[in-house]
């Protein structure tokens, strides 16, 4: 029983990871709370839903186009409501996020109403029976896509030219530009990655839950900013901590106290841990004065 | 006048959204002088333009016959009341907060409960409901002595979350999504409040009462106190101020207010559900803050009547109004960082500066 939860909640915390990821980057740069980050990454998949019912588009390639609407989506965002705003205070890059979001979430119901929609599963819906542990073949699934994508996302970031540009910006934006590094466009990128990854968890979300509505965007903005904060905002471990705690306090929360308050017992979860590491738990200490 | 600014403005090509932003401030700047223009001329005769202003509000429900605009008048009297109680806290102390609307609830379900389960007086109930919703502000401020900035903004996310959910879920005392019905309306010497316009005056006297407490804290050492601890909290510390005590006084008298429109929401609508109180409404709140000028009373008032009247203004589109009311959001804001109302344009506390902004 015990086993079966955690399980449960690797799987929904690696799908909550694959979200805060593009939510953390985007503020380890910027210091802004992209709140546009959840509606962004719903039409992709709508735009995916969209595809799988209505047009009968095969899986991966309607995947794939998902993907890509998050992508250009969130980099046209960033063009639109951030950029002119970049070096002003950042409280009203957060209300254009906002305001952004609200285009977006309107956008969206206009096209695809506020009822929620079947989503199809990418994978048959049998489960895998490992000793008295049940593991559907769609939480096996998500884990490994998670588990592939983020290994891959490091190694991106670490060893490729443009990862490693993606790093200095976060570090210092001046000092990258003298450098040579084309910041505009990696800010770009990194919204593009950030939506991009973010469709993917949706994604995963939609077809293990077979579910699809609008209001999952913003809850999953506010979920990507808890597990970014939690486990210290801006910084990419930090982010899989989060996720992966987040994801696991709500499962076991449902099934040992109650699935009522699951949401509200996770948020308890947060608040002491801040109040015990007010940075987060990989957190660098936060000076007063930067 | 400002029209033909923004006629000449739109011969260029749209091609940057960096251009269009030098090009329309000089628009909306053109707003700001016509509106600092009128604001002169009604300051050299105050007299006038406050007998003027006095006479309009008061005889606007004498006017306005229609009960549903009676309704979204009061709902913006109601909205201006949360928006400049807030203010105190996002706008002066410089704390961003995301539980707004959990004590709005906390103030309307405690109305809500003692009226109707246990029949108190309404005038007992009113302040209470506002000393509750400040306890649970107080409860709120305590965290702020260790957490700070986005870590703190978490913390009210959280307990915004976690306030709606009791309000859902604890069935026995809030009725959870069903919500309360029937709450009575207040009675004031066998004078019962029933009609739209008598909750329009009741409104106003909240919204007066709100205004000039807040007007007289901002212009106060508390005040003062404050603005440091926005503009730069250990500097702020170093000062002599208890930056502590005052984020959590500053958080105490907001949801105080914040209590206080809830109770009347509750009376108004006879209603209370959990939904009126959900994270969004906070974002709504914060929106109204800021779109209207941070630190500006007037702005918050104005913060208010836009959000909500626009929902009136746009309805021939209605389906489209709020794309259309988020594009004007956003573009107003991109051309106006500071807000429509504050003057001073709000500094950044670190930047984060483009290469041609070096000097």
């Amino acid at each position: 029983m015990l086993l079966q939860q955690i399980v449960n909640g690797l799987a929904l915390g690696s799908i909550y990871v694959l979200i805060t990821i593009g939510y953390s980057m985007v503020y380890g740069i910027l210091q802004l709370m992209n709140f546009a980050h959840g509606d962004v990454y719903m039409v992709g998949a709508l735009v995916a839903f969209s595809l799988l019912t209505t047009y009968h588009v095969n899986v991966v390639a309607s995947c794939l186009i998902a993907v890509l609407v998050g992508a250009m989506l969130a980099a046209l965002v960033e063009r639109v409501a951030y950029r002119p705003l970049l070096g002003k205070d950042r409280t009203v890059s957060m209300i254009t996020a906002l305001g952004a979001a609200l285009v977006i979430r309107n956008g969206e119901e206009l096209v695809w109403g506020v009822a929620a929609h079947g989503f199809p599963s990418f994978v048959q819906t049998t489960t895998l029976q490992i000793g008295n542990l049940q593991v559907s073949v769609v939480q096996f699934f998500t884990l490994l896509v998670s588990v592939v994508v983020i290994i891959g996302f490091n190694l991106f970031l670490k060893y490729h030219k443009v990862g490693k540009s993606i790093r200095c910006v976060a570090q210092d934006i001046p000092v990258a530009k003298l450098m040579g590094i084309p910041t505009g466009k990696t800010i770009s990128l990194v919204y593009a990655i950030g939506g991009a990854l973010g469709v993917l968890g949706a994604l995963l979300y939609c077809s293990s839950y077979n579910v699809v509505f609008i209001g999952m965007g913003f809850a999953g903005t506010m979920k990507a900013f808890s597990a970014a904060i939690l486990g210290g905002i801006g910084n990419l471990n930090g982010a899989l901590l989060g996720g992966l705690i987040l994801g696991l306090s709500e499962s076991l929360a449902a099934s040992y106290i109650s699935s009522a308050y699951r949401d509200a017992i996770s948020f308890l979860l947060l608040i002491g841990i801040l109040l015990i590491k007010p940075s987060g738990l990989l957190g660098r200490h936060i000076s007063q004065k930067a | 006048m400002t029209s033909s600014r923004f006629s000449s403005n739109k011969s260029g090509g749209l091609s940057s959204p960096e251009r269009v932003a030098e090009r329309g401030r000089s628009a909306t700047s053109s707003i700001a002088e016509v509106l600092h223009v009128v604001q002169e001329w009604a300051e050299k005769r105050p007299h006038l333009t406050r007998a003027f202003a006095l006479l309009c509000i008061l005889f606007l429900p004498v006017i306005v016959r229609n009960p549903y605009h009676m309704r979204i008048l009061n709902m913006i009297l109601l909205y201006s009341v949360l928006s400049i109680s807030l203010n105190l806290v996002v706008g002066h102390t410089g704390l961003l907060s995301f539980g707004h609307a959990a004590f709005y609830g906390i103030g309307a379900y405690t109305t809500a409960i003692l009226l109707k389960d246990f029949g108190w007086s309404f005038w007992i109930v009113f302040p209470l409901s506002g000393l509750l919703a400040a306890l649970f502000g107080a409860l709120l401020g305590l965290p702020s002595a260790r957490v700070r900035g986005d870590y703190l903004c978490v913390v009210t996310i959280g307990f915004g979350g976690i306030a709606f959910l009791v309000m859902q879920n604890w069935t026995s005392v809030t009725r959870g999504p069903m919500g309360i019905p029937g709450i009575p309306s207040p009675t004031l010497l066998s004078f019962r409040l029933t009609s739209h316009a008598q909750y329009y005056y009741f409104g106003l006297a909240l919204l007066l009462l709100t205004y000039w407490i807040v007007k007289n804290i901002h212009d106060s050492k508390i005040g003062r106190a404050l603005l440091a601890i926005r503009e730069d909290e250990l500097a702020a510390s170093v000062m002599g101020i208890n930056t502590f005590r005052y984020k959590v006084l500053s958080l105490v008298l907001s949801t105080f207010f914040a209590g206080l429109a809830g109770s009347y929401l509750a009376v108004y609508l006879s209603f209370v559900g959990p939904l009126n109180f959900t994270v969004d409404e906070s974002v709504l709140m914060i929106i109204m803050v800021i779109w209207g000028g941070m630190g500006s009373l007037p702005g918050s008032i104005f913060g208010a009547a836009s959000m909500l009247g626009v929902v009136e203004l746009f309805r021939p589109l209605y389906q489209y109004r709020l794309v259309i009311w988020g594009g004007v959001l956003l573009f107003v804001l991109l051309l106006r960082p500071q807000g429509v109302f504050s003057r001073k344009p709000y500094r950044p506390r670190r930047q984060v500066v483009e290469s041609e902004e070096i000097p």
